[in-house]
């Protein structure tokens, strides 16, 4: 998979990268039993501090997605997919929720809101045959 | 817990009338990517000097891997690697006569690992150095400061002047030393650099340390509030925590706030005429910007705190 870190970023990097790897499982970039890189290969490949790599993979395993695989890394758990697909639901959530928050204070009603999401909808959805 | 690997204690250091360094004390721990920023002449290279034993500092004491800086230089010169944003390299010679050159102050297996270095930068034997390029040459200062393997790489301003592809293998090796539980002490101008490779920071601001902490703690704990006034000759509550800078452009006011208290809003009350009140994370530029920029901190003086 391919990441894409942006360093001066609101999150830190370390949640960017356990982010984007969540998000790779959902989409199904990365599968269950898929080795990850080491750490110092990715620390390498992204020129990221190696502590902050391990933090993002300790917080991936803390949250299930990833487990050690004795002699040979780190690889995907075959379960990780739901949970994955959850957290991109939520991430999803989280935006809806501050795109809504900078809308309502910035004035707009309840109606536009709606007719504003029906027509993105619309728009992005293909429209059936 | 092991020892720092740099300690300064007091360091104080004066040419003519300029304060290089004013009592400046900080620790670098084991084991980490420590950055120091500051703009030209704050007394980052005065620093490493001292800590390299070129410079006596005219108080206080200095010491690096445990060896003292004043009298114990060439220990620590042997056990460090070094790389200064002009390396002073023999012009006649070729890469691999300057690496033999060099070999003779460390281990045996300097030779080796200067060769495979070459090898992974692309630098091509058999060319002086006097016909390389500045990202050739500073790649082969490099290699030259880390084939002894330190156990601490000083780099003061490496990268300056380098196109980025030079950079980067820069930062691959920077990323390389801590990933084998080495040290590394940058002196960068880089911020966006820093930001990936950085676990420690300080900065440096006319001789005076002003921050040094792990940059982790230092973004989460530091953030820029801003608010719209309903009239722009009116004047608010400074908001609480730590107020770093404070710059006001029209009726709209901006911050940059260490330890922000939870209940920051509670400052600007419903009449206090304070909309459009918003709080984000600082980025470490926003934060550098915001320590060494006495213009901006002027204005807190005339502040009254709510």
């Amino acid at each position: 998979m391919f990441f894409s870190i942006d360093p001066s970023g609101d999150a830190p990097i370390y949640e960017q990268i356990v982010r984007q790897v969540k998000l790779a499982v959902a989409d199904g970039v990365l599968v269950g039993g898929q080795m990850v890189p080491s750490v110092r290969q990715l620390a390498a490949e992204l020129a990221i501090n190696p502590n902050t790599i391990a933090r993002a993979y300790t917080e991936l395993q803390n949250d299930l997605v990833l487990e050690p695989l004795r002699g040979r890394g780190m690889i995907v758990r075959r379960d990780a997919i739901a949970r994955c697909t959850k957290a991109r639901n939520s991430l999803v959530a989280d935006g809806v929720r501050r795109a809504l928050a900078d809308a309502i204070s910035g004035g707009m009603t309840a109606d536009e809101l709606r007719d504003l999401f029906e027509t993105e909808l619309k728009k992005q959805t293909p429209a059936p045959e | 817990m092991t020892s720092p690997v740099i300690r300064l204690e007091n360091v104080s250091k004066r040419y003519g009338h300029t304060q290089a360094l004013d009592r400046v004390s900080l620790e670098v721990p084991d084991g980490v990517v420590f950055a120091l920023l500051g703009e030209n002449g704050a007394g980052k290279t005065t620093m490493i000097r001292i800590l390299t034993g070129f410079v006596e500092p005219d108080s206080g004491s200095a010491s690096v891997l445990g060896h003292d800086a004043s009298t114990d230089s060439m220990l620590i010169r042997q056990s460090v690697g070094y790389v200064s944003d002009a390396p002073a390299l023999y012009d006649w010679m070729k890469a691999e006569e300057i690496g033999w050159f060099t070999s003779a102050f460390y281990d045996e297996g300097f030779s080796m690992r200067y060769l495979e270095l070459l090898a992974a930068f692309d630098i091509r034997t058999g060319v002086k150095l006097k016909d390389m390029s500045k990202g050739q040459r500073a790649k082969v200062a490099l290699a030259l400061a880390t084939s002894h393997d330190p156990r601490l790489l000083i780099l003061d301003e490496p990268t300056s002047g380098l196109d980025p592809m030079v950079r980067r293998q820069f930062l691959e090796s920077m990323v390389d030393r801590a990933a084998l539980g080495r040290t590394v002490l940058l002196s960068s101008h880089q911020i966006s650099e820093v930001e990936r490779v950085a676990d420690w920071v300080a900065i440096v601001h006319k001789g005076k340390l002003r921050v040094c902490e792990p940059l982790d703690s230092l973004r989460s704990s530091t953030s820029i509030v801003t608010l719209t006034m309903d009239d722009s000759s009116a004047v608010v509550a400074l908001p609480g925590g730590e107020v770093i800078s404070e710059i006001q452009n029209g009726r709209q006011m901006r911050w940059v706030v260490k330890n922000l208290p939870d209940d920051w809003q509670s400052v600007w009350g419903e009449n206090s005429g304070a909309t459009n009140i918003s709080s984000v994370p600082a980025t470490l530029e926003e934060i550098f910007v915001a320590v060494c920029d006495d213009r901006a901190r002027a204005a807190q003086s005339v502040g009254v705190r709510g």
